[in-house]
């Protein structure tokens, strides 16, 4: 189980500031807007943390197109909402660390192609608890989550939604325990991002087939036979390649409890 | 596995639908992905709740596809309406992203060389 509470609020308190400005295109008033300056949780997804800095720029935008939807990009490449903000940025920027993160705000030419459609904070909560449920059939098969009520499934989303730690963990730290014999989850929900942005899902054990505790170099050697001196970012940290899975897992997992990993 | 095997052709009434979505049927048995250039993955699709059954539930999908394309295949194979939703279940328990590739969805939840999809109109499992 989760005892390292000092890395669990670290991580949880981890902030970005970001830079939105409206795309050129999208201006229909003579004044320029104002750029808008946010520091957002690297936890949170942008349809939670964006209300306000939309209504800014609303004023600026042409009628007809205050209604349809908003996106965001980074140099030219559209932002996918439901990934964590902190991965996104890790995942773009990691090599090239750049703050405020500065991104573009857009109401027009969505990204059909690119992006799936967010018409409210209820497709954010639907896609979050889905892969919490997820994350809880690699480790327990599911037992956690089908076990919890339908208010702790609330509370869980609620606490990530209003960034509050003690409401989030007086649920997630029962999905975070090991159960049976042997210390450990079953498998550990992980995702490793290229830095095309391509995302490949294994099944990982937490352990070596001598029931040793896995560790990440060890791990990485099994997926990337090839390869030498890959590095694994996430949390805008790079992983020290001794770091057991388990741990990983259990303290390094974003709030949908899937580790999150940039490969390079 | 014997009774899911479904050897009939595609409909003739579909089979423009499924040939503009480049989508092959499950011709043979295990083993000859190699030879074609891209990885095939059987996927099994099973109805549930209100969603009507399909004729043909095996299907060999391109390994690299995202979900929503398989969603988009069943809506039109089902004639569904464009409006009209779909939803997809990976082990009766979590409903995958649009764009989480088959591949990975297989390589965690695959059973028996397949991946087992559940679909149905309205949402099962939450």
């Amino acid at each position: 189980m989760a005892n390292d509470r000092e890395v669990l609020r670290e991580i949880w308190d981890g902030k970005l500031p970001i830079c939105f400005q409206l795309a050129q295109e999208e201006i229909m008033e003579i004044q320029q807007p104002d750029a808008f300056y946010v520091m957002v949780p690297r936890l949170s997804y942008f349809p939670l943390v964006t209300d306000k800095m939309k209504r800014h720029f609303l004023r600026y935008i042409s009628q007809e197109n205050s209604d349809s939807e908003m996106w965001l990009d980074y140099n030219g490449q559209p932002l996918k909402w439901h990934y964590p903000i902190g991965f996104l940025y890790d995942l773009l920027c990691g090599n090239d660390p750049q703050l405020p993160w500065h991104l573009t705000v857009h109401f027009t030419k969505f990204p059909e192609d690119v992006l799936l459609h967010c018409n409210n904070k209820d497709v954010v909560e639907a896609h979050f608890m889905s892969t919490v449920k997820e994350a809880d059939v690699l480790k327990h098969r599911g037992q956690v989550m089908s076990t919890m009520q339908k208010k702790d499934h609330n509370q869980l989303w609620l606490g990530l939604q209003n960034d509050k730690f003690d409401q989030f963990w007086a649920i997630n730290r029962r999905l975070m325990e090991s159960h049976g014999d042997n210390e450990g989850f079953k498998h550990i929900p992980i995702k490793l991002y290229s830095d095309d942005g391509t995302c490949s899902q294994r099944l990982v054990s937490p352990k070596n087939n001598d029931g040793s505790r896995k560790t990440l170099q060890q791990m990485v050697a099994e997926l990337y036979p090839d390869k030498h001196d890959v590095q694994l970012r996430t949390h805008g940290v790079i992983i020290p390649s001794d770091t057991p899975l388990q741990w990983l897992s259990e303290h390094m997992s974003y709030p949908d409890n899937f580790l999150h990993l940039c490969v390079f | 596995m014997g009774d899911e095997k479904q050897t009939d052709n595609v409909p003739s009434d579909l089979s423009n639908a499924t040939e503009s979505l480049k989508i092959e049927g499950d011709q043979k048995e295990n083993g000859d992905a190699s030879k074609s250039d891209k990885v095939k993955i059987d996927i099994l699709l099973k109805a549930t709740g209100n969603a009507p059954i399909m004729k043909k539930k095996k299907w060999a999908v391109d390994a690299e596809k995202p979900i929503g394309w398989i969603m988009e295949f069943v809506k039109k194979y089902l004639k569904l309406e464009a409006d009209e939703k779909l939803f997809l279940y990976v082990n009766q328990t979590f409903a995958p992203s649009p764009d989480q590739l088959v591949k990975n969805l297989y390589e965690c939840f695959g059973t028996d060389g397949k991946l087992v999809l559940h679909y149905c109109k309205s949402q099962a499992w939450g």
